[in-house]
């Protein structure tokens, strides 16, 4: 499952990056609406960024379960 | 001719009747009540109506616009779907404190006034409090106590605000307010159910500890009416627009630590109300649009979401990701529908998410708000990776040990409903669109960088997640939030009520006796002044021996002592009441 689900998401991050060049944003209002294949950069940092920051938090407020108790 | 009236009364009318129908005939009637408030929604003309006076206010129950209309469909759509859900549920009681809990989310839409609007407030917040407290157990109880405090801390701030409101504009209508402490005071009220940060305790506290049917009604209305009145009041606030922003990043990070499959949804509702609260503060017709039309969707895709882990934990008795694994196999009616709303709230293209996420975040980009746009992206980055975490663990991680089959058919009829609703928005949202607050915006959401786009970003972010899997491996622990400090600050009040301010009242009243007792007595016989002083000598005197010798006589404050029971409060706040209600309408 674990196998199948990497190949599935490298598969199609493969075919869709290259997409994003052929494509245009219609409101471009930032710096990053002209960058192509802007949100592909956005998925990777940003998961790896609330990874981190879950990593962080859970550092200190993760305790046992009967804490409250 | 047919005269409509407010859909609240016919909820709140109709759970009168539940105790007094069984079998078959209830479970037909459940249904028709949320029937009739649809076609009783269709007949609701523009305007204001059941206007009635009191104490010198017009009380408006039936105010219908565009903006309480659209949130009026969805709340009866999900109210019959919800019902039909918990349909095989015995306990009449629920039924009742649902019907209520619909009832008054409705009562608060329509209402046109802020005196009716905060009556139906309070009566939703009653009601579902009875939602988690017939779960039973001592944690649903004690969750239930939280819960109910918290929404009492949040009324008596919106009642001081509407009332100073009230008394400094004269206007009792439901509209846009200005700065000043009313305002703020009603933002917080609002904010409360909204679940602003760090107001939010209540919910991931609460809601996880509900009954299985009670949650997903949990899961729709308390924080949906948040956010209509907020649309309502506080449209193109800043503040309401930044506190989405947070309110959304803060929602997926704390999801992601979550090992309660109820308490990681619940964590998501917050993130997702912060896209509504987001658009709403932005403020433009797209944003409001936006929000609206993304409360809309969530309402559809949380409760499948909720309804869902309902059928788990209802079938295997299980609640936590650590617990679970393998249940597609025996679940698969279950498991294909989580995963069209792990989809649609990811917000994929296709699904009902991608439409109105697509709109809040072009709108903080149509006002110029980098910041917002980049908080609301990596939200839909920490959801995809969430509702990955969730569908995984759940359905598809190895667990041997776990059997289960599918929950009853209402169960999964109700679920194929929703999921069926959410690829039905997903695929022709020109439906969702036509009935939004504003006419005329145009929003095309298949365009192809959005769509290309939003698969580059969901398809990078699922890859992070199978490479990082050990890291977000959920754990058996709980993570404390904000609630930790209020529950040390409820802890720490309740000592120095107990200790230190008990026993100071209760030396002053020692105090106040013995000298009491001493005037009197030198009142009858001045002479005995000698005895009193000999008394208070022996009395000095055998308590400094006592004190050395190391035994303590102080008597210490018990607080069981003076409790009456609480139906003497009652009695005497009914009688006081009355007694005003004499005085006002009859003297």
């Amino acid at each position: 499952m674990e196998k199948m689900l990497k190949r599935l998401f490298l598969i199609l991050a493969v075919l869709c990056i290259p997409l994003g060049f052929f494509t245009k944003h219609e409101h471009a209002v930032f710096l990053w609406h002209r960058i192509p294949s802007i949100e592909a950069v956005f998925g990777v940092f940003g998961a790896f960024l609330l990874i981190l920051a879950s990593g962080i938090v859970a550092s200190f407020a993760q305790k046992k379960e009967d804490f409250y108790d | 001719m047919i005269k409509a009236v407010p859909p609240a009364l016919i909820f709140i009318l109709g759970a009168l009747l539940i105790p007094l129908l069984k079998g078959k005939l209830k479970q037909v009637y459940l249904l028709v009540v949320p029937t009739v408030a649809f076609l009783d929604l269709l007949y609701l003309n523009p305007g204001t109506s059941w206007i009635y006076h009191f104490l010198g206010y017009e009380l408006v129950f039936c105010r219908v616009d565009r903006l309480s209309l659209v949130v009026g469909y969805i709340f009866v759509i999900i109210g019959f779907l919800a019902i039909l859900y918990s349909l095989h549920t015995k306990e009449d009681g629920q039924h009742i404190a649902a019907f209520l809990y619909v009832g008054s989310s409705l009562g608060v839409v329509f209402a046109g006034d802020y005196f009716s609007l905060f009556a139906f407030w309070e009566i939703m917040a009653v009601s579902s409090v009875f939602l988690i407290w017939y779960q039973k157990d001592k944690e649903s109880l004690n969750a239930g106590f939280r819960y109910i405090l918290m929404h009492i801390f949040g009324g008596c701030c919106l009642l001081v605000g509407i009332i100073i409101h009230i008394g400094s504009s004269g206007s009792i209508g439901v509209d846009c307010l200005e700065p000043g402490i009313a305002y703020w005071l009603i933002l917080t009220g609002f904010g409360l159910n909204t679940c602003f940060i760090p107001l939010h305790t209540w919910l991931p506290d609460a809601y996880p500890e509900g009954t299985f049917t009670g949650s997903v009604f949990l899961s729709v209305f308390t924080t949906k009416t948040g956010v209509y009145v907020l649309a309502r009041c506080f449209a193109g606030a800043d503040f309401v627009a930044y506190m989405g922003g947070i309110m959304a990043v803060y929602g997926v990070t704390f999801a992601l630590l979550q090992n309660n499959a109820r308490r990681l949804l619940a964590y998501h509702i917050i993130s997702q109300v912060g896209y509504m609260v987001a658009g709403i503060g932005v403020g433009t017709a797209l944003g409001i649009n936006g929000g609206i039309a993304h409360a809309f969707n969530n309402i559809l895709y949380k409760t499948l979401l909720f309804m869902c882990m309902g059928s788990v934990m209802y079938m295997t008795g299980r609640r936590k990701l650590t617990e679970m694994g393998g249940l597609a196999r025996y679940m698969p009616v279950t498991c294909i529908t989580c995963v069209i709303a792990a989809l649609s709230i990811s917000g994929a293209p296709g699904f009902n998410g991608f439409v109105s996420k697509g709109m809040v975040i072009s709108s903080a980009a149509e006002v110029h708000k980098p910041i917002l746009e980049l908080m609301l992206i990596l939200a839909s980055v920490g959801t995809f990776l969430s509702f990955m975490k969730l569908c995984y663990f759940c359905f598809f991680a190895k667990n041997y040990e776990i059997e289960s089959k599918e929950p009853p058919i209402n169960m999964q009829l109700a679920m194929g409903l929703s999921a069926l609703s959410c690829v039905f928005i997903g695929l022709y949202p020109k439906i969702l669109f036509d009935i939004l607050p504003y006419d005329g915006v145009h929003y095309h959401p298949f365009t192809p960088s959005h769509v290309i786009g939003t698969i580059q970003l969901l398809m990078l972010a699922g890859l992070a997640f199978v490479l990082a899997k050990a890291m977000v491996v959920p754990h058996r622990a709980t993570v404390l939030d904000f609630d930790y400090f209020y529950r040390m600050g409820g802890r720490g009040l309740v000592w120095a009520c107990n200790v230190p301010l008990s026993n100071f009242r209760f030396k002053l009243q020692v105090f106040f006796s013995r000298a009491v007792y001493i005037i009197v007595r030198l009142g009858k016989n001045p002479i005995s002044v000698l005895e009193i002083l000999a008394a208070y000598a022996y009395q000095r005197i055998t308590r400094g021996l006592r004190y050395v010798s190391g035994y303590s006589s102080s008597e210490i404050y018990e607080e069981n002592l003076y409790r009456r029971p609480i139906g003497v409060g009652v009695l005497v706040a009914i009688i006081l009441l009355f007694v005003f209600a004499l005085i006002y309408f009859v003297l």
